[in-house]
């Protein structure tokens, strides 16, 4: 067997690069060849990822396809006689980045526009969430397969405290971490007016960590001016940080709160049920069923509200072990052995159905 | 323990306690960043018709004449390329000027309309030249 994937972009700490990176370490593994291909490369890439002009692919090879924004002369990949998996990761409403990242915002709007037409023209439609798969199912998939995000953890190294790591010092006051694109439709900017009230009426001496790749540079300087208007000194914007240093940050974190308003998955989810973190999130996309009962779940808007359920999960150490616990749980199901298995099912069955169309004539 | 299920509840209990007190009183300050450097319509439409200058493609290098030569030669042998790339570019962002003028006449039509309507003076604002 053969795959080829093929990513609408490739970034050096994206998730789906990421995920990409990980399933041809499974596809090694089962003695599968082929390569991976993207249609934007970051320089800081190195080569893993080729570009896609240079997609060759041979008779019977199959070709994954991840979609997370618009790609470029599509028609020509679908047009392809190849077996066809289409792997949806969800693509960010192009409404969040008019403002702050039109270019990337133009991107987005396309893969949204291309979306009916990848569906109509693969063999098998998957995607990493049951909210994704809902909008593949809207947009004409009569069958959909879910395969959650394949996570690799142990990247992040271990839960406890390495020596020489970044760990909170008791005097310190506790620090409120998020692990995001800095984009709009992450809301590090309400997070940012939350923890400044968090901050005035419970904790003075807390922190608020944010981690996360640029979608534009100028959106970083408005969160900077932000955070040195609301909470001058206390706010922390780290960018390009390796899997090592994540989990540092991750370890000397106290709480984990998520306000995004868009989510095809959110792998950080996991990230801070690996480290026994807390965690607060918005109801939004997927963020339920991937949190499940293992995060305290908050639609309210009043930012009171918010830095209370903050404070709670902070103060409250029975609270904190209990939400652990669930959190731990929740991980089994993202067990990655398991979520690798159903990627090769959805594979090999990618390969069974366009052989049964060839035979056929008759698309799925 | 506060039971997880509990804890949103007890926390908007607590915010509401801790307001009718006096905390939480100030401006959340709600909504999003204002954009940051978004271009005028007049820019966009310099924009359009897009340009290069040849003279942008030189070498920053000290004693980098041959290094410019060289990448200027490129460039003029590329130049059907370049001619292809540039053709594209302005077709598209001629015929999206277009569309955001027509627009914005569109718009300026409805808001003389509207104001007509309420009897106010609804002086539409002219297309941008």
């Amino acid at each position: 067997m053969r795959v080829h994937q093929v990513l609408s972009g490739a970034g050096p700490h994206d998730a789906i690069t990421t995920e990409a990176l990980v399933f041809r370490s499974y596809f090694r593994r089962w003695e599968w060849g082929g390569a991976d291909y993207a249609a934007r490369i970051a320089p800081a890439v190195n080569g893993s990822v080729e570009q896609l002009g240079r997609l060759r692919p041979g008779p019977g090879d199959v070709l994954l396809i991840h979609h997370s924004a618009g790609v470029p002369r599509l028609h020509e990949l679908l047009a392809l006689p190849n077996p066809k998996l289409l792997l949806y990761h969800n693509v960010t409403p192009a409404s969040w980045l008019w403002n702050h990242a039109p270019l990337v915002g133009v991107q987005c709007a396309i893969g949204r526009q291309q979306l009916p037409e990848l569906v109509g023209a693969v063999d098998v439609a998957a995607s990493d969430s049951q909210f994704n798969a809902a909008e593949l199912r809207a947009r004409g998939a009569s069958r959909t397969e879910v395969i959650p995000l394949l996570v690799d953890l142990e990247r992040l190294g271990p839960t406890l405290p390495r020596a020489g790591a970044a760990a909170p010092k008791p005097a310190e006051g506790p620090v409120i971490m998020f692990v995001g694109r800095l984009s709009p439709h992450k809301r590090q900017d309400e997070l940012i007016r939350v923890f400044a009230q968090y901050r005035r009426h419970r904790e003075p001496g807390a922190r608020l960590m944010l981690v996360g790749d640029p979608i534009a540079p100028g959106y970083t300087d408005s969160l900077h001016a932000l955070a040195g208007a609301l909470a001058p000194g206390a706010v922390t914007i780290e960018s390009g940080l390796e899997a090592r240093e994540l989990g540092d940050r991750y370890r000397s974190a106290s709480t984990f709160v998520c306000l995004s308003e868009h989510e095809g998955f959110c792998i950080p989810l996991l990230e801070a049920f690996h480290f026994g973190l807390p965690v607060i999130a918005r109801p939004a996309g997927a963020v339920p069923e991937v949190a499940g009962d293992a995060a305290l779940l908050v639609e309210d808007r009043d930012p009171a509200v918010i830095a209370e359920l903050v404070n709670l999960a902070i103060t409250d150490s029975a609270l904190r072990a209990e939400l652990g616990r669930r959190g731990r749980a929740r991980l089994e199901r993202y067990a990655p052995d398991a979520v690798a298995q159903r990627l090769r099912s959805a594979v090999e069955r990618t390969a069974e159905v366009a052989r049964a169309r060839d035979h056929t004539g008759v698309r799925r | 323990m506060t039971e997880p299920e509990r804890a949103l509840e007890q926390a908007r209990a607590t915010a509401a306690a801790m307001r009718a007190d006096g905390a939480y009183g100030e401006d959340p300050q709600g909504g999003e960043l204002a954009p940051a450097d978004a271009p005028t319509p007049e820019k966009l439409f310099e924009w359009a018709l897009i340009d290069p200058d040849l003279r942008q493609v030189r070498s920053t290098r000290r004693l980098g004449a041959p290094i410019t030569a060289l990448k200027r030669g490129l460039v003029r042998l590329l130049g059907q390329y370049h001619a292809e790339l540039i053709a594209e570019q302005a077709r598209f962002n001629v015929n999206l000027v277009r569309y955001v003028r027509r627009l914005e006449e569109r718009v300026a039509a409805l808001e003389g309309r509207l104001g007509g309507a309420s009897g106010e003076e609804g002086e539409p604002a002219p297309p941008p030249e």
